[in-house]
């Protein structure tokens, strides 16, 4: 079955300790380790409207604050809103032919702008009125009046006498990060130049908020009118529009369309990328793709006997050799290796300052196996993945010497294995049965790690993979 | 999990040249309209309504019983158009879905029971879960998956999409075998 439809029955053990499905996982092909979601860094490449597919660069974007200038939502349903068309005589009278004119729609709950009072535009592409945030003089104020203190502070701040050296520096001092750049990445405007002072009478004035004891209380009709509840509005359109938060059905207003994004994920010891879409978001293609899919054998379950508590029962797993080198499979009991304690040390500054590590704990694994597996003793050859061999009907020709009471079954990179694995005794009908062990492969890595190794370089691999292939049937007796 | 065998009555299905396994109980409607590019699985009871307009799938379509792919309409001042309906490959449309799209790209799951609203566009590996609802002119962005009613934002999908849809769907056709007498 399909990996998106069906729940994880096989799980890999991250390097973090955390446990996933194969396609969320990555492997950085510079540490040679498995990242999951929670190893990487995400950044965002660039943002597009999953309507229209207008992208845009993340500065670009921020302008627009994040939001399509095109599109609209409606503030009923959510749903992207269309432009439909009418024609209509002049209201004047004048017979100078038809006028067309244009309103918003929504063709899954028939919300319009007609019924919330927004006329109709002469113009398709609209300038939509758009509701102003009613508290927008208040914040601009407050937001005026906090810059030009916060920029007065720091003037006074750097017009102080030099301390003595601290113990400690921060890395503004230290790597040459002046407070110039360190504003404009904040988004700040830039400081006036020294030796100029900031009149303490430019400073806009704000009204403070005042504190009152005193709350009008609820008109009576609260109480003895029954409300209309298809005029209310619901939380979650309150929440779409934050600001404004309509109470009443009427007062909805279309807004515009979030941007969605694209984004690349970066490993986050050695800061190589192990994802990296091409920037058009109608694009499928990576120009860096590293998922764990590719690189790592992949287990499927096959088929199994029922499991009963204490009874031992067979098993078949379906392997496969993504890659392109043969390589071998071995198996061993999970190795506690990557249990507990810190994990490897991740880089903190991106800056180009000097790589700083900190460590971060491990994530919990509540999953413990609850069911003894026979592993088998020899190791098993997989050949290299082969795109051709998919229309090679003859039979396989291999002279692989597989046990066969191990290996059931084999066609070109892929074999089935036979376990054979005994739920433990205490367990209840309808359990779920876990069992785990360690997966030793040999992996090829054809990445130049340093100027001198220009041959590819072969390495032994290790993962944790935890199968829960169903739940514990009752006892035949 | 692996797929299961699924079997099939030899005689209920027709298999063209380019492998494409067709139901006789199917309702085929204007073929000459109806291209499907090889290795299409249409089963028992699906719909495919090749006289409004032109269908066109690619590799690799599965198009489950009941399901029913319906060309567009836009309605214009003069009466309405139909327009042509194209599937890329690898595409799964599940049971008693109702595809009304313009476009449905390569390596896109629709689940059961789900309705796709006319003029939808779906772009390559998006996924589409049981039961949702796309309303009318809706756009699927790639690496998403879609579902309620009307279908929004859940999830994004895997960066190895195309490769599972690929696999699934040659697994679904090599598995697609007839019952064994």
């Amino acid at each position: 079955m399909s990996y998106l439809v069906q729940e994880d029955f096989v799980r890999y053990e991250c390097t973090c300790g955390s446990l996933s499905p194969i396609p969320k996982l990555y492997f950085c092909r510079h540490c040679l380790k498995l990242r999951c979601g929670y190893c990487v860094c995400h950044e965002v490449d660039s943002h597009y409207c999953s309507n229209c597919m207008e992208h845009l660069p993340s500065a670009e974007a921020k302008m627009k604050k994040n939001r399509c200038v095109m599109c609209f939502d409606c503030p009923n349903c959510f749903h992207t809103l269309s432009i439909r068309a009418t024609t209509r005589a002049p209201e004047d009278g004048s017979n100078k032919g038809h006028l067309k004119h244009y309103y918003l729609s929504c063709f899954f709950c028939r919300w319009t702008t007609r019924d919330v009072g927004i006329p109709d535009q002469i113009a398709s592409s609209g300038n939509w009125p758009l509701k102003e945030n009613p508290h927008q003089e208040l914040l601009s104020s407050f937001l005026e009046h906090y810059k030009v203190v916060a920029m007065r502070e720091r003037s006074q701040k750097d017009k102080k006498p030099i301390f003595p050296r601290r113990g400690y520096s921060t890395y503004t001092e230290k790597f040459g990060l002046t407070n110039l750049i360190a504003r404009k990445r904040a988004g700040l405007p830039s400081l006036p130049l020294p030796g100029k002072e900031v009149n303490p009478a430019s400073i806009p004035p704000i009204k403070p908020c005042v504190a009152t004891d005193v709350i009008d209380t609820l008109p009576a009709s609260y109480f003895t009118d029954v409300p209309d509840l298809t005029k209310i509005t619901t939380i979650a359109q309150r929440h779409a529009n934050p600001m404004i938060q309509a109470t009443v059905a009427s007062e909805l207003h279309p807004q515009h369309r979030h941007f969605f994004i694209k984004r690349s994920l970066r490993c986050r010891s050695c800061e190589h990328n192990v994802s990296k879409p091409e920037y058009n978001p109608a694009s499928i293609k990576f120009k860096i793709q590293q998922a764990a899919y590719y690189h790592v054998p992949e287990i499927r379950i096959k088929t199994f006997e029922p499991l009963r508590a204490g009874k031992p029962s067979e098993i078949i797993l379906k392997v496969t050799n993504p890659t392109s080198h043969v390589t071998s499979l071995s198996f061993s009991p999970k190795s506690e290796v990557n249990k507990g304690g810190v994990s490897d040390s991740v880089i903190l500054d991106s800056l180009g300052a000097p790589k700083k590590t900190v460590e971060i704990p491990r994530p919990v694994v509540q999953d413990e196996p609850n069911t003894q597996v026979e592993l088998p003793t020899e190791p098993i050859v997989l050949p290299a993945r082969d795109d051709a061999a998919e229309y090679d009907d003859s039979g396989d020709t291999h002279n692989f010497h597989d046990d066969a009471n191990v290996v059931v079954w084999r066609k070109g990179n892929k074999a089935a294995v036979k376990f054979r694995i005994v739920p433990d005794r205490g367990m209840k009908p309808g359990d779920r049965s876990i069992f785990s062990f360690s997966m030793e492969y040999g992996y090829v890595n054809t990445m130049p790690t340093t100027a001198e190794q220009k041959s590819p370089q072969r390495a032994e691999m290790q993962v944790n993979v935890l199968i829960a292939p169903g739940l514990i049937v009752g006892n035949l007796d | 999990m692996e797929l299961q065998d699924i079997y099939y009555d030899k005689t209920e299905y027709v298999e063209t040249t380019s492998g494409n396994k067709v139901s006789r109980q199917t309702v085929l409607c204007g073929s000459q309209n109806i291209v499907l590019n090889g290795k299409c699985i249409v089963q028992s009871d699906a719909i495919i309504r090749g006289d409004l307009a032109n269908v066109r799938t690619g590799r690799y379509c599965i198009i489950s019983k009941n399901a029913v792919i319906r060309p567009p309409f836009k309605k214009f001042s003069k009466g309405v158009a139909f327009f042509p309906l194209h599937m890329g490959d690898h595409v799964y449309v599940g049971e008693n879905s109702k595809v009304n799209a313009a476009v449905v790209g390569s390596y896109v799951h629709i689940g059961k029971n789900v309705v796709i609203g006319r003029r939808c566009v779906l772009k390559d590996c998006c996924m589409i879960e049981d039961g949702s609802v796309l309303p009318p002119e809706t756009v699927v962005p790639s690496f998403t998956l879609y579902s309620g009613s009307p279908a929004t934002w859940t999830e994004n999908l895997p960066d190895c999409t195309q490769d599972i849809m690929i696999e699934y769907t040659r697994n679904y056709y090599q598995h697609f075998v007839p019952r064994p007498i």
